[in-house]
């Protein structure tokens, strides 16, 4: 029996699982006047479904955790589909801890999407079981990336309870709060839409393939020949040195619309900013979508959901998350990086990019937590900072890899 | 001029600037029966609160207060951000032999040059940076300071009895008359609450018909000990720019040479390097495809000298001892003392080490004798038989240049060449000349034979076997020869850091004042963090007493406290 | 109380003073470059090789005298062009206080020995088999060539080949 095949079907129930969790949160807030019990019990009794849902998922997600490291010989948390797998699968455990706190199924309503959409997002990286180079074997890197990843979970539901307080807080009537709650939805829907686009284009085979070669200058580029390119997004931006071989056509159009401009000249530049605007694009007609069957902006549209759960109730949740994640974080992204960066590359700090945005990501929320402790920030202002903290978070997992090359990076879409 | 009164009613002298009298607690000031009392460092006055006179107190002011602090810390997170959208100068191979405007303005453009010119590319070594990380670092003394020492003179002198307006003026607080009258009663009901307390790890202190109750005070402490394991982490970071407190040299060994590591008593030689690839079967399918080879593990083994005499004298060897022998793997480095020496990659680089040619005599093709000759410094003079051979000329990679006269292509021993000068019985006074070419197809190119019969030599000079009499060397390891005084200073601090950080955040300091007096129950309880879970906690011992409550009736909220 | 007003006005002086030091200390150092490359208008750095005569050269030794470092090597051919320059011009200049110094680069002193008879050169050719005098002027382009006064600061610096015009006008201009 092929274990690799049976992780990754204890995965793929973990994911539906969430999926379905997440429905029973909804209906469970939502049913509440077309039940004929009473809406307390109804609430309740499918909060109790969901997150017994949600917590066979959780062990159905740590079962593929487990074999997939047996398959792989060392912790499956070396490359970007298995690490984001690994952070989905904290956030979850962060959740169902939480909740056990304070039981209020609309906080599944929002943490299980979360859930989905990392997986849905590592689901789109290469998911072999790759042989791990020799810099990459050491038990400190195991120590370094689960803590690190248990911390941002906390971050991850931190998150989802200031999102909530906001959408339930904010008059939709001023510009700025709206727009505020607006954007960090489209945000997740980006992600969202980018996962969907990945998907629906590979099912469909598409492939574009480019020609582009320059040499290598710095330490840290691996590529220094002419090498080919292929993308699997239909090309609206071509490499800045790049020469077209071939294209599938789409929608009529068989030439790219534009260049990247000549300064982008990392590995694989074009065909990431490639990735970056088709998601921004896709996330833009999701939330159209969304808006037009809503009719009114999408946090007003959720809000009603909400009503019941007491503001103070989730900011209280969203501090709490970030004071359990913090020395997580802090003891995971940079004291065991500092040891096994000095173990791996003989320097415990380095200004890398990677290491400078964890660093960035902790000023943040040493900030956030002096605010909220010797200044009294809470309510609003701690939750837009939650969800700022959050957003530089996911920078720092995803926008790192993308725009900024270096010996960190995995393999990209 | 004003003089303030500080005297509180129940006798003690207050310093200028307290809220809560040390002693009972009373408020200095106007209270607002609705808002909880300020319990900020317990009311006590801190030293930037008083009034600021000169130069010295304002300035002490400014770095203690956690606006300043916060401002640092953003400023700190945009110019780390900053210097992270280009590569920094120092990921740059040669950085120092490039003109790096150029450099920049090629690679990323007019932004790229113009980050380059405003001294961004080298952010973390900027001044500005620097100096930021030195303004956190007075902001962590200076804000401690002046916070810990009041605090920890107000915790330990704390009362047991308060005045009444303290107790009924917490965030959380509760007032109910009681049934039982009489002094008895009431100090069973005391004893009750202590005992629910009690069971719930509180230390309990009585004074008479009042009592205290407190947990986990130590967590107050929590920040303090963070903000000392940052300084440790600061100081330690600058202590690594004191001379030989660190090091980072990137060096090539080509296999089977001994080589000196600048800057240090010590010399490295590769013994032996290999490398080992992972098979077909443990690659995936893209890379089996893809014709990868992907190296699973690589060493060098290593003996590490050091260098006893004739040091720094350019004219005798120097003297080595081994001191240590260690196979470097990546992760693996050689340890000794302070000096680490790291496996950071490898590049093939076939060269021939060792040539043991044979001498024979070309006529009658008898033996005479073989030789020794290294293709590195090679040893000027040779007995061989009767013979002696002289090396007068030595070329590593042999050729003719534009004008026919021999000369060498590059360093590398790729195709070495020998002249010698040859002494011995039959031969002339001064010795004939014999060119000796270690590669065969270099002897056909150059016809080797035809000139030493042209130069008189009866000699010819051959290796006999390519496996037996060649020495190669394989492969150059790169290493990363490191040294880093202060990293167990940083990895104290942070850890320091985390003790702090967890102390203060994951446990909370709780106090619990009750005082029965005249028929009636008094309760204040003041925590510093999560008063979601204490009113709870509150709630649930004041119901196992008999007095059911509502945790939420018992909590004022209040916009002052916080969290 | 005035015992601890005094007490504490100490402890903040301690206090600035540290902060002064260790941040001056620590800002200055930021401007020092770690590998930091001998230019022009830099004092040269000195060393001690021995040569093919058999001696040791110092370059303190020379104080006083116009002194030409060059960096080669026997198979860089644009070092050999300009060796006839060189030797040229260090014969033409030698009595009024010119001196050169050859630093070869790690070849062995068999290869050195051979080259300079080869090609007739008497000025001194230097024996680096470390490359350590290399490292200390950074030298990664050959022939690099470091023209340095009587008081021992550089004072031009060449990367490349040279002809015997240039030598000339530099080694009179430094002379005077």
């Amino acid at each position: 029996m092929d274990l690799t095949a049976v992780s990754s079907a204890f995965l793929f129930v973990a994911f539906l699982l969430y999926c379905l969790a997440f429905i029973g949160f909804a209906v469970a807030i939502t049913g509440r006047r077309w039940s004929n019990r009473s809406p307390e019990t109804h609430s309740r009794r499918w909060g109790w479904y969901s997150y017994g849902l949600a917590a066979v998922g959780f062990v159905s997600h740590a079962v593929f955790f487990g074999t997939r490291w047996a398959a792989a010989g060392h912790i499956p948390t070396s490359n970007m589909f298995e690490f984001m797998a690994f952070l989905a699968m904290m956030t979850a455990g962060a959740f169902l801890l939480l909740y056990a706190f304070y039981r209020a199924p609309v906080f599944g309503a929002f943490a299980m999407p979360v859930c989905v959409v990392l997986l849905a997002y590592a689901s789109v990286f290469p998911k072999e079981i790759q042989p791990l180079i020799p810099a990459l074997q050491s038990y400190w890197l195991y120590l370094h990336v689960t803590t690190a990843a248990a911390g941002e979970a906390f971050f991850a539901v931190g998150f989802a309870a200031a999102l909530m307080y906001l959408v339930r807080t904010v008059d939709f009537r001023r510009t700025w709060p709206r727009r505020g709650v607006e954007f960090t939805l489209y945000l997740g829907l980006v992600i969202a839409a980018f996962a969907i686009l990945v998907y629906t284009f590979r099912a469909a085979g598409y492939e574009a393939v480019f020609r582009e070669g320059q040499p290598a200058a710095d330490k840290q580029s691996t590529g220094s020949a002419v090498r080919t390119v292929t993308y699997t997004l239909p090309p609206i931006v071509a490499p800045a040195d790049g020469e077209l071989l071939s294209m599938d056509p789409f929608l009529g159009l068989s030439r790219p619309l534009f260049r990247a401009p000549s300064w982008m000249n990392g590995v694989q530049a074009g065909r990431k900013l490639n990735t970056v605007i088709w998601s921004l694009a896709g996330g833009a007609v999701l939330y159209g979508l969304l808006r037009t069957v809503a009719r009114k902006p999408l946090g007003q549209a959720v809000a009603p959901l909400i009503s019941g759960l007491d503001p103070e109730d989730l900011d209280e949740v969203s501090y709490r998350a970030i004071a359990i994640g913090y020395p997580i974080f802090s003891l995971g992204a940079l004291v065991f990086a500092m040891i096994w960066a000095q173990e791996a590359w003989g320097r415990f700090w380095g200004w890398d990019p990677k290491e400078t945005w964890a660093f960035i990501t902790w000023l943040f929320y040493t900030a956030y937590l002096h605010l909220r402790l010797s200044w009294g920030w809470r309510g609003m202002r701690s939750a837009w900072l939650c969800v700022l903290g959050f957003l530089v978070v996911m920078f720092t997992l995803v926008g790192v890899n993308l725009v900024i090359a270096g010996l960190h990076s995995y393999a990209g879409v | 001029m004003l003089i303030e009164n500080t005297k509180c009613e129940c006798g003690h002298q207050n310093p200028p600037g307290t809220a809560l009298c040390e002693a009972c607690g009373k408020p200095t000031g106007e209270a607002d029966g609705n808002e909880p009392l300020p319990m900020r460092y317990e009311g006590a006055a801190r030293r930037s609160q008083k009034a600021q006179k000169n130069a010295a107190d304002r300035i002490w002011s400014f770095f203690s207060s956690v606006r300043t602090a916060v401002v640092l810390l953003l400023l700190t997170l945009l110019g780390a951000a900053v210097g992270s959208v280009f590569p920094q100068e120092n990921t740059i191979l040669n950085a120092d032999a490039i003109d790096l405007a150029e450099y920049y303005r090629r690679q990323y453009g007019m932004v790229g040059y113009y980050y380059y010119r405003l001294g961004l590319s080298r952010t973390y070594d900027s001044w500005w940076f620097r100096g930021l990380l030195v303004l956190l670092g007075t902001s962590l003394v200076v804000c401690s300071l002046d916070r810990v020492l009041p605090l920890y003179r107000a915790l330990s002198r704390q009362k047991v009895r308060k005045h009444p307006t303290f107790l009924s003026q917490q965030r959380i607080s509760f007032r109910a008359q009681v049934e039982v009258g009489g002094q008895a009663g009431s100090a069973d009901l005391l004893d009750r609450l202590a005992e629910r307390l009690r069971r719930r790890g509180y230390r309990i202190r009585k004074d008479g018909d009042a009592l205290l109750a407190e947990k986990g005070r130590f967590s107050r402490w929590g920040p303090y000990i963070n903000h000392v394991g940052l300084l440790i982490v600061l100081l330690a970071v600058l202590a690594r720019s004191i001379p030989g407190w660190s090091m980072d040299q990137y060096l090539a060994f080509p296999e089977g040479e001994t080589l000196p590591i600048p800057e240090t008593p010590y010399y490295l030689k590769n013994e032996r390097f290999t490398v080992e690839y992972y098979r077909e079967d443990e690659l995936p399918e893209t890379l089996r495809q893809k014709g990868a080879v992907v190296p699973k593990e690589y060493r060098t083994e290593a003996v590490l000298y050091e260098c006893t005499a004739n040091c720094d004298d350019p004219m005798k060897p120097p003297v080595l001892r081994e001191v240590v022998r260690h196979d470097i793997l990546v992760n693996k480095p050689l340890r000794y003392r302070d000096l680490l020496v790291y496996q950071f990659d490898f590049a093939e680089t076939p060269q021939i080490v060792k040539v043991r040619p044979t001498l024979r005599n070309a006529v009658t093709g008898e033996t005479i004798g073989k030789l020794e000759l290294r293709t590195k410094q090679p040893e000027t003079e040779y007995r061989v038989g009767a013979y002696k051979l002289e090396l007068v000329r030595y070329f590593p990679d042999f050729s003719l240049d534009a004008e026919g006269r021999p000369t060498t292509r590059s360093p590398v021993p790729r195709a070495p060449a020998y002249v010698f000068r040859i002494t011995g019985p039959n031969l002339p006074a001064d010795g004939v000349s014999h060119l000796y070419l270690v590669r065969p197809a270099d002897k056909e190119t150059y016809r080797e034979a035809d000139l030493n019969r042209a130069a008189g030599s009866p000699f010819s000079l051959s290796v006999e076997s390519m496996q037996e009499d060649l020495e190669f060397s394989l492969y150059t390891s790169y290493l990363n020869v490191r040294k880093e005084k202060a990293l167990p200073f940083v990895l104290a601090g942070a850890a320091v850091f985390i003790i702090g950080v967890c102390i203060g955040l994951y446990w909370q300091h709780r106090r619990v004042w009750v005082q029965v007096e005249n028929g009636e129950l008094l309760l204040g309880a003041h925590t510093n963090k999560n008063w979601f879970g204490f009113r709870l906690e509150v709630a649930r011992v004041l119901r196992e007493a008999g007095f059911p409550t509502d945790p939420r009736a018992i909590d004022k909220g209040g916009k002052r406290s916080w969290t | 109380m005035e015992d601890m007003k005094k007490q504490k006005r100490w402890l903040q002086a301690v206090i600035f003073a540290a902060v002064v030091v260790l941040g001056g200390y620590t800002i200055v150092e930021g401007f020092r470059s770690p590998t930091k490359t001998p230019e022009v208008g830099d004092q040269a750095p000195d060393f001690a090789l021995s040569a093919v005569d058999g001696r040791i050269y110092e370059l303190s030794g020379l104080r006083g005298k116009v002194v030409l470092v060059n960096f080669w090597g026997s198979w860089c051919e644009p070092c050999k062009r300009e060796m006839p320059a060189i030797e040229s011009q260090y014969r033409k200049w030698k009595p009024s206080g010119f001196e050169v110094l050859a630093v070869n680069i790690g070849e062995s002193a068999v290869t050195v020995k051979g080259f300079m008879e080869q090609y007739g050169l008497t000025f001194p050719a230097l024996y680096d088999p470390n490359e350590s005098v290399r490292k200390k002027y950074g030298v990664v382009v050959y022939p690099t060539s470091f023209f340095i006064d009587a008081r021992g600061v550089i004072r031009f610096k060449q990367e490349g080949e040279m002809n015997e015009p240039m030598i000339e006008r530099i080694v009179v201009s430094l002379l005077s």
